[in-house]
């Protein structure tokens, strides 16, 4: 075990470090549109300083760094409080995803403005009657000369409001059995037969949207993976979605943790026992949920996946996270969920991230099944 | 950055549970828990093999290796609930070793190395405490109050065993006046015992977590393996949640502990605690998806229920950890803002 890091990763971060303090754009103003501009903007510079992708190879313009050094790269961000890149979809997403499955002509028109945050890319995966059993999804895609002709309904779809691409998965065979019958398309958002209405979250903020389409066009070379192949090719997609943002999330959760026990030290309240003892618990879980990271990391480089402990990171963050915004609304009292109070807002925001991404309640069948091997109910 | 055992420590790994599956298998707990009694045999053999000196200094005839190696032994013996005083000795032993002078170094660390006069160390008041793991047998005792630890040899303390609920271990109640001060570190030395003690619980629960996975995918109730019941299916990745999660936790002390002492005080807090819910809740349910006979003296389950809760009782409960990491987290940020 060698918990410290080596010279080059020690080095890759001093000199983040150093970019970071000398870039740093301040603070997000508020608003969901100027927020989003000021990410976008954010990611440009990033991008034109090459750090945007520094996970992706060199051949597609990223710095081919080791998991170790994209970790960093999601630590130092966090702690520096800088904002997440606009396009967060398509670096953690859709890109890998075509690096995977892309054809040639493919990763070459649409890596580079991801990264960039040119053409920022959603995820069309969710529909009104498929959320959870994603494959049971219904829109449909049939084929019109060299062209895909596209209709149905997807929910909750993030960013839809600022996207040019969409990450769409469709029905194109309707007599397969309904993990084999999906394709995974790209799919141009600046058309005609796509429809986004913004959705209201809890918060008040319409982060995301439902997409309505009406014979979307879709041109063949638009499929990733082969058509039917979409269920293994979405797949790729969501394990990317549980992986990539461990320790984003999980330094933000203890930045958001040092900055309550420094407001709670400051009024004193600190020395109330049941108070130090909550927040002692949630120090805890925030400081078993890095290490658990790292752990999975270390599995990965070594044996090419990470152990059991590699399922766990998301449930963790999410539960965690949620515990402590619960809890520092409670212990900071009620003005806490006044006006210009930003615990209030991220409390509420909390409680999506037990749905996002997957449901708790997935994620342990998920465990149960492929970890401990247990049977699965007929 | 490299979040894994070396080969050596995965050799070790691999070895302690082979010998410990053949040697303290489960009718082997309960010949002990029930004849109170240790098979002093294996104990011997434990000593033979060299493992209660594994981080106990040469000059002192142990192998010199660190706290990760010991951990690794701890867990393999809490995964097996052997019913040994190789806990209580190597706690003991970290006590003298990162505390004790160079004297008592050279008087007991010897006998601790080759198991032959063997160490225990628990939290008194007032010179006394009343539930001692394996002070009986101990040739030394280490009583620890407030920031101070003393040193008081068998032959100088009122020693009297106690039943506690768990009859896999002997535990004792003592009383002495006196003793030698130890001089050193005394926290540095208690965390080091409290990771070792850690890892035997992250053992338990290890091992009652497979118990109760073993149990829900034979044991059919309305046609169906229990495990298929998300009630069930549920709460056993609720156990994997928490077994990890201390077993990061862990993990991390060691290597504190033998690599970067700055981070031990707040790893050492973190692992107790973590180990401690970890241990209690996962053999707590672990008995639960048995149903009836998980409630029977004749599963072996409640062996390591009862064992759970001693250990998350010893060297301070989780309530005292948290208040400890609030007070060292809430320290430091302080130190960095002021700074
Ligand atoms: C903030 C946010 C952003 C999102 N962004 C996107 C996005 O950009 N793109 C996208 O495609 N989707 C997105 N989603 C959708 C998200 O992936 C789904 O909400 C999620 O997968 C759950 O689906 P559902 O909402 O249909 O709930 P359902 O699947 O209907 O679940 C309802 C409840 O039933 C439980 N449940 C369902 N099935 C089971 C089962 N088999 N066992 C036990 N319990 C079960 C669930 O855990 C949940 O508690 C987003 C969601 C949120 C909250």
């Amino acid at each position: 075990m060698d918990l410290t890091f080596n010279e080059s990763e020690s080095a890759f971060r001093d000199e983040l470090r150093a970019w970071i303090k000398a870039n740093h754009p301040g603070e997000e103003p508020a608003g969901e549109d100027e927020g989003y501009a000021f990410r976008r903007d954010w990611q440009r510079q990033l991008y034109e300083a090459g750090w945007a992708a520094v996970h992706w190879p060199t051949e597609f313009g990223g710095r081919d760094a080791t998991l170790v050094e994209a970790a960093i790269f999601n630590e130092e961000l966090a702690r520096a409080r800088a904002p997440f890149p606009a396009n967060v979809l398509g670096l953690l997403l859709a890109g890998p995803t075509l690096m995977i499955w892309g054809t040639d002509e493919q990763k070459q028109r649409y890596l580079d403005p991801i990264m960039s945050g040119e053409e920022i890319w959603c995820q069309g995966f969710s529909e009104p009657e498929a959320g959870s059993d994603l494959a049971s999804l219904k829109s449909k895609a049939v084929r019109d000369g060299d062209d895909w002709l596209v209709t149905g309904q997807k929910v909750w779809t993030s960013g839809a409001q600022y996207s040019k691409w969409c990450m769409f998965v469709a029905r194109t065979d309707f007599d397969a059995p309904k993990h084999k019958g999906l394709t995974y398309f790209i799919l141009d958002m600046e058309q005609e037969g796509v429809e986004v209405r913004p959705l209201r979250q809890i918060t008040g903020d319409p982060e995301f949207n439902e997409l309505f389409l009406e014979n979307a066009r879709i041109p063949d070379a638009n499929v990733v993976g082969g058509e039917g192949n979409g269920w293994t090719v979405a797949l790729t997609t969501l394990m990317n979605e549980r992986a990539g943002l461990a320790f984003g999330l999980q330094v933000g959760m203890k930045v958001a943790l040092d900055e309550l026990t420094e407001e709670l030290a400051a009024s004193g309240k600190l020395d109330d026992p049941m108070i130090a003892d909550e927040l002692g618990a949630l120090h805890i879980k925030c400081e078993i949920l890095r290490l658990t990271a790292y752990r999975g990391l270390t599995a990965t480089m070594k044996y090419g996946q990470p152990g059991p402990e590699g399922s766990l990171t998301k449930w963790m963050w999410s539960q965690g996270n949620q515990e402590l915004m619960q809890f520092a609304t409670k212990a900071l009292g009620p003005q806490a969920l006044a006006g210009g109070s930003s615990w209030g807002r991220a409390m509420l925001r909390s409680r999506g991230n037990s749905i996002e991404g997957g449901t708790t309640e997935v994620l342990k069948n998920i465990i149960a099944e492929r970890v401990l091997g247990l049977p699965r109910k007929k | 950055m490299n979040f894994d055992f070396t080969e050596d420590q995965h050799e070790i790994k691999r070895t302690a549970r082979e010998l410990l599956a053949k040697r303290s298998g489960l009718e082997q707990i309960r010949e002990a828990a029930e004849g109170d009694a240790y098979d002093e045999s294996l104990f011997t053999e434990l000593r033979e093999l060299g493992w209660t000196g594994i981080a106990i200094d040469e000059q002192y005839g142990g192998a010199g290796l660190g706290v990760v190696e010991l951990m690794i032994l701890c867990e393999e013996l809490g995964y097996a609930l052997a019913a040994s005083p190789f806990l209580a000795n190597a706690l003991g032993g970290l006590m003298i070793e990162h505390a004790g002078s160079d004297e008592q170094r050279a008087k007991w660390l010897p006998g601790i190395a080759s198991g032959e006069a063997t160490a225990t160390v628990a939290f008194a008041s007032g010179g006394s405490s009343e539930v001692v793991p394996d002070a009986d047998g101990a040739a030394v005792i280490a009583l620890i109050e407030g920031d101070e630890a003393t040193l008081v040899a068998r032959a100088d303390a009122d020693v009297e065993p106690v039943s506690t609920i768990d009859p896999t271990r002997r535990y004792a109640r003592v009383s002495a006046s006196g003793g030698e001060p130890l001089p050193g570190d005394v926290a540095g030395a208690l965390a080091r015992a409290e990771v070792a003690l850690s890892a035997e619980m992250v053992g338990i629960a290890q091992r009652t977590q497979e118990m109760a996975i073993e149990y829900a995918k034979e044991r059919k109730q309305f046609d169906t393996p229990i495990g298929a019941f998300q009630a069930v299916s549920h709460r056993c990745a609720q156990m994997l949640f928490d077994t990890e999660g201390a077993r990061s936790a862990t993990y991390f002390g060691g290597w504190a502990a033998d690599a970067d002492q700055s981070q031990l005080a707040l790893a050492a807090a973190i692992a107790k605690a973590a180990a401690s819910e970890a241990a209690l809740s996962v053999t707590a349910s672990s008995i639960q998806v048995h149903g009836g006979i998980g409630f029977t003296w004749e599963a072996d389950v409640h062996w390591f229920f009862k064992r759970a809760q001693l250990d998350a009782a010893m060297l301070g409960g989780t309530g005292k950890q948290r208040a400890r990491v609030t007070r060292l987290t809430a320290d430091s940020l302080a130190t960095a803002g002021g700074a």
